[in-house]
């Protein structure tokens, strides 16, 4: 057995150090399980929609029997805007642009032949509250063809509803996607054929989005009418489930669309409960290690005399202190190891009820958890070996 | 490492003292490589005060110490962990032995740092001091004279030039001391070292160049 740890490992108290690692590995646990079920439960509440943050909404006027008879405005105007824009909940209000031509659009399956045809519309919103890579989501004129965003329901409606009724085959999402769509434009005297590609669905958005660019082009080329006010604005807010955002709306019977705001509210609750949850984690590790420390200054302070009797005789105090960094530093990668096999098993569990409620989910691996775990315990063990250190140092003469 | 200086040097607690009258302190002293001092000093007078400022534990001293003209005040302990493994040996007069490692075990502690002396040159050492029967049996169960003589062979496993002995023999008998008189002597001549022995009594028998009253 090597001396040094002969010499110095008297005093050390088991029954602190096996209260450090209970402790500590249930800190760990709550901290590595709640980084693992948040990356496996986030895709779900995120599934199918990224060209909208969580943090949008899309606004328009409540439509009434007594507004439709009487002819109500559903525009807004530049005072309710600048009321929003206004509000502590908002960061920032975009408007819907409407198109003001004639637009048709014609699908022929390349296969069959068969085809569906239709007037369309075209909405756009300002490009900053898309997130789609900006390669994708450009328009030239020159270029003639037309990205857009769809929403889902469409596609669903054609799949389940139409295509069933005239015995068209359904489409993928990811067919759809490589089928060019021909786009006939007119007014103010022009007549052109552009190419449009539907690059994505929404849930979010229920409208035919095109580029702003494009929008702009298209409304100043096929229209003399001058720009309308806006009947959808998107709003940027900082907290979805803000009280005072409800209670504004309520007043000036703006609604929300699509009710979508759910999908923002869980995943901030979801969110919260994550801070939470990882907090105690954090600060049952934080005390255990307090703890551990703690055990480790009592144990050099007991063995304060041998340690300076070891200066003497001619050993650093890297050496000296090499044991207990050696001892700290192997609990705590055990602890991360255990605390590993721990998470993979309860992962195990609640992945089949996961499985069970959303069939289609599909769940990452356990990457992240290892990487931020290893970064945890690597951060801790580099903090151990500093304090070890320097009380080593204080104590020896 | 071939000078040792004491320049004016004097313990704090002795600062209020008008009566000092001493060879050593608050004197210009040397101590060169190759010659031996004993160090003569009554009781109180500061003999192991001086051992520990120039092994570096204890730095409450007026004055100056030099090693080569170099202020220990300002050595690094970098350069105090390079000194004591390869400069300075000590036999501390509380010998400093660890009580729950065996003879040889604590023997080894040093030896192990330094690697200086083979394992058979070790167990030669424990004949010749007469405790190679005490070589696995804890220090704590041995008497005074012979941890005495563990924490000696200890001292000598290691490169020195200068080894200090603070009253290697209080507790031991006139054969004992004639036998490590003979060891440090060797041990001191082959490394071409200086030794520094202090006495408040019986003195360590060697043939000393200068003795210095503290």
């Amino acid at each position: 057995m090597n001396l040094l740890w002969k010499l110095l490992r008297e005093h050390i108290s088991l029954s602190q150090l096996v209260g450090f690692f209970v402790s500590n590995l249930i800190g760990t646990v709550i901290i590595l399980l709640t980084i693992q079920v948040y990356a496996d439960i986030r895709p779900i509440f995120k599934s199918g929609d990224s060209f909208l943050g969580d943090n949008y909404i899309i606004v328009s006027k409540r439509v009434t029997a007594v507004g439709t008879l009487l002819g109500g405005d559903l525009s807004f105007s530049g005072d309710e805007i600048e009321e929003l824009e206004e509000a502590d909940f908002t960061t920032s209000v975009g408007s819907f642009t409407s198109s003001k031509f004639g637009a048709y659009i014609s699908l022929r399956m390349p296969d069959t032949g068969q085809g569906i045809s239709s007037d369309i519309f075209f909405e756009s919103v300002p490009n900053e509250y898309i997130d789609v890579k900006s390669r994708k989501w450009r328009f030239d004129a020159e270029d003639g063809r037309i990205p857009i965003i769809m929403p889902r329901n469409y596609l669903n409606l054609y799949n389940f509803g139409f295509s069933q009724s005239q015995g068209l085959p359904a489409v993928s999402e990811g067919i759809i996607s490589k089928i060019n769509l021909d786009v006939y434009l007119s007014g103010n005297g022009h007549n052109d054929k552009f190419k449009a590609n539907i690059i994505g669905f929404s849930d979010r958005l229920n409208t035919i989005l095109a580029p702003e660019e494009f929008m702009t082009w298209a409304n100043s080329r096929y229209s003399d009418e001058p720009a309308s006010p806006p009947t959808r604005l998107v709003l940027a807010v900082n907290n979805p489930t803000d009280e005072a955002i409800v209670k504004l709306f309520d007043e000036r019977g703006y609604v929300v669309e699509n009710n979508k705001l759910d999908d923002g509210k869980i995943a901030y609750f979801m969110r919260m409960v994550i801070y939470a949850v990882l907090s105690i984690g954090l600060f049952i590790s934080a005390l255990s290690l307090y703890i551990l420390m703690l055990s480790i200054f009592l144990l050099l302070e007991k063995n304060s005399k041998k340690l300076e009797n070891l200066t003497l005789i001619g050993y650093s105090v890297a050496q000296i202190s090499r044991p207990y960094r050696r001892l700290t530093s192997m609990i705590n990668l055990s602890i991360f190891a255990l605390a590993m096999v721990v998470v993979y098993i309860l992962r195990h569990i609640y992945i089949g009820i996961i499985n069970t409620l959303y069939p289609e989910a599909v769940l990452p691996s356990m990457l992240t958890t290892l990487l931020v775990g290893g970064a945890l315990v690597a951060v801790i063990i580099i903090f151990n070996n500093f304090i070890i250190l320097r009380k080593v140092k204080s104590i020896r003469r | 490492m071939k000078q040792i200086k004491l320049l004016n040097a004097l313990p704090e607690v002795f600062v209020q003292r008008e009566d000092i009258c001493s060879d050593v302190w608050l004197k210009d002293l040397c101590f060169e490589r190759g010659s031996h001092y004993l160090i003569e000093a009554a009781s109180g007078v500061g003999k192991s005060s001086l051992c520990s400022f120039i092994y570096g534990n204890r730095g409450d001293y007026r004055g100056e110490i030099l090693f080569d003209d170099k202020d220990i005040s300002r050595f690094s302990e970098r350069e105090w962990i390079t000194l004591r493994n390869s400069n300075l040996s000590m036999l501390f007069q509380d010998l400093r032995l660890f009580s729950e490692l065996t003879a040889m075990e604590n023997v080894r502690l040093k030896n192990d740092l330094t690697h200086f002396k083979g394992s058979a040159s070790i167990v030669a050492l424990f004949e010749e001091l007469s405790i190679a029967d005490k070589m696995d049996i804890p220090v704590a169960k041995l008497s005074f004279g012979q941890q005495q003589r563990v924490a000696f062979i200890r001292s000598l496993c290691q490169p020195y030039n200068f080894i200090f002995l603070d009253e290697p023999i209080s507790h031991l008998d006139s054969a004992n001391s004639a036998i490590i008189a003979d060891i440090v002597m060797r041990e001191a001549t082959e490394q071409g070292a200086s030794i520094i022995a202090t006495s408040i009594g019986q003195s360590l028998s060697l043939p000393y160049d200068y003795t210095l009253k503290l």
